[in-house]
């Protein structure tokens, strides 16, 4: 069952819904908050993007995305590296912080989404599948790899002048890492995820 | 576009679904409230935590720096200076905006419309709701700060020579960045259109 009006979110107006092309947004007309969009692609091009990010991951994250060469001594990181670093100086709240949004979320995020899409094509376990879609939100707003990324490249500003830097293809598989998931987040859409749940219930 | 206001219906905070139903939403199983309960109290409690410990962030030092057995501390305010002595504005900037600036409009927004909820004042919801998705959107980007910490921590590592570490501003920080955060989802933008409702004028 398709609703015919919805609630802002923002502002508690009733709207009537209209079906929508696809990438079109609509905009609450009283608060002018977006309540709604169409995405571009169905569910089998969410799944290829998100299984393209998820392979692209591990690699991102195990090779050294920044290497430096400090007077004659090779130094390299990853992200894990970096949160470690810090968490042995004492600040393990940092340390947390790093680990949970630039490494375990990104992860989580991209299996939730490939397990949702699986349990939706299989029509298995429902109540895993709510589990997960009611979980999505904080997942997503936990995922930070743009912010990561623009931080690598504030980092490499900031070393330049005291050491050489070289980079390999850590830094590369991080930038597709990047653009892959800001695709899947882009792509992915809450109500639709949503009302696929519902006609399975119903059926 | 505008429907009639139906007083039945309420939105699930769960799945967003809009239902007539009412106790529990009827796809997802959370539970129905008319508006997120206590918002404001929890929005109050966690701002008002971040708005202290921005002072400890911002007047201690973040990150030390020890070059050939002398140590140099830098706070976030005197590591923005050095980037523009050091001929790195646009870098700057950048650090600015996420480390002094969204953490401060952050505090001073949210502070603006819990006051307008509370004290009724006649200030554009339009604009202060455009405010609000704003400080959700960028809020975030504070973690920039963080991050770059731990890449320089991770490669400057050559004892009494060369070394980089953070210093105790980071964990206030962290712990402004996770409040106002907090603040933000907790604050249920709806009261402040309900005020439309209130005067007399209706």
């Amino acid at each position: 069952m398709l609703q015919k009006a919805i609630l802002c979110p923002t502002c508690d107006t009733l709207i009537s819904k209209a079906t929508l092309r696809h990438g079109i947004k609509a905009y609450c007309p009283r608060c002018a908050s977006q309540v709604y969009h169409q995405p571009y692609c169905d569910l089998a091009g969410l799944a290829a993007m998100t299984l393209a990010a998820l392979m692209i991951y591990f690699p991102a994250n195990l090779l050294p995305i920044l290497e430096i060469n400090l007077v004659g001594n090779l130094r390299s990181t990853t992200v894990l590296h970096g949160a470690l670093t810090v968490f042995e100086q004492g600040y393990w709240l940092v340390a947390i912080a790093v680990i949970l949004t630039g490494l375990v979320a990104p992860l989580l995020l991209m299996l939730s989404i490939l397990c949702q899409l699986w349990l939706l094509k299989t029509r298995r376990y429902p109540h895993l599948l709510r589990w997960l879609l009611l979980r999505h939100k904080t997942l997503n707003e936990l995922c930070m790899i743009e912010i990561y990324l623009i931080s690598l490249f504030v980092s490499i500003f900031k070393l330049i002048d005291i050491a050489d830097l070289t980079y390999g293809w850590g830094i590369l598989c991080y930038i597709l890492l990047f653009i892959m998931i800001f695709y899947v987040q882009y792509e992915y859409n809450s109500q639709r995820m949503w009302d696929y749940y519902e006609r399975q219930a119903e059926s | 576009m505008n429907v009639r206001p139906s007083p039945k219906l309420r939105l699930c905070s769960g799945c967003e679904l809009t239902t007539g139903a009412k106790s529990h939403c009827p796809r997802c199983g959370t539970a129905l409230f008319d508006r997120r309960p206590n918002s404001l109290q929890y929005s109050w409690a966690l701002l008002i935590t971040a708005a202290i410990l921005l002072f400890p962030a911002n007047t201690l030092p973040i990150t030390q720096f020890t070059n050939q057995g002398l140590t140099t501390y830098d706070t976030i305010y005197s590591g923005i200076v050095s980037l523009v002595d050091n001929e790195m504005p646009a870098i700057a900037v950048i650090v600015f905006t996420a480390s002094v600036a969204v953490p401060i409009a952050k505090v001073i927004g949210l502070t603006l419309i819990l006051l307008t909820i509370q004290r009724q004042w006649p200030l554009s919801k339009t604009r202060l709701t455009r405010y609000f998705h704003i400080i959700e959107f960028i809020g975030r980007w504070s973690m920039l700060d963080l991050f770059v910490i731990s890449i320089v921590a991770s490669l400057i590592n050559m004892g009494q020579l060369l070394h980089a570490k953070p210093a105790p501003a980071a964990t206030y920080f962290a712990l402004v960045i996770l409040l106002t955060q907090l603040a933000a989802k907790c604050l249920d933008p709806r009261l402040l259109w309900d005020l439309e409702k209130k005067p007399h004028h209706d």
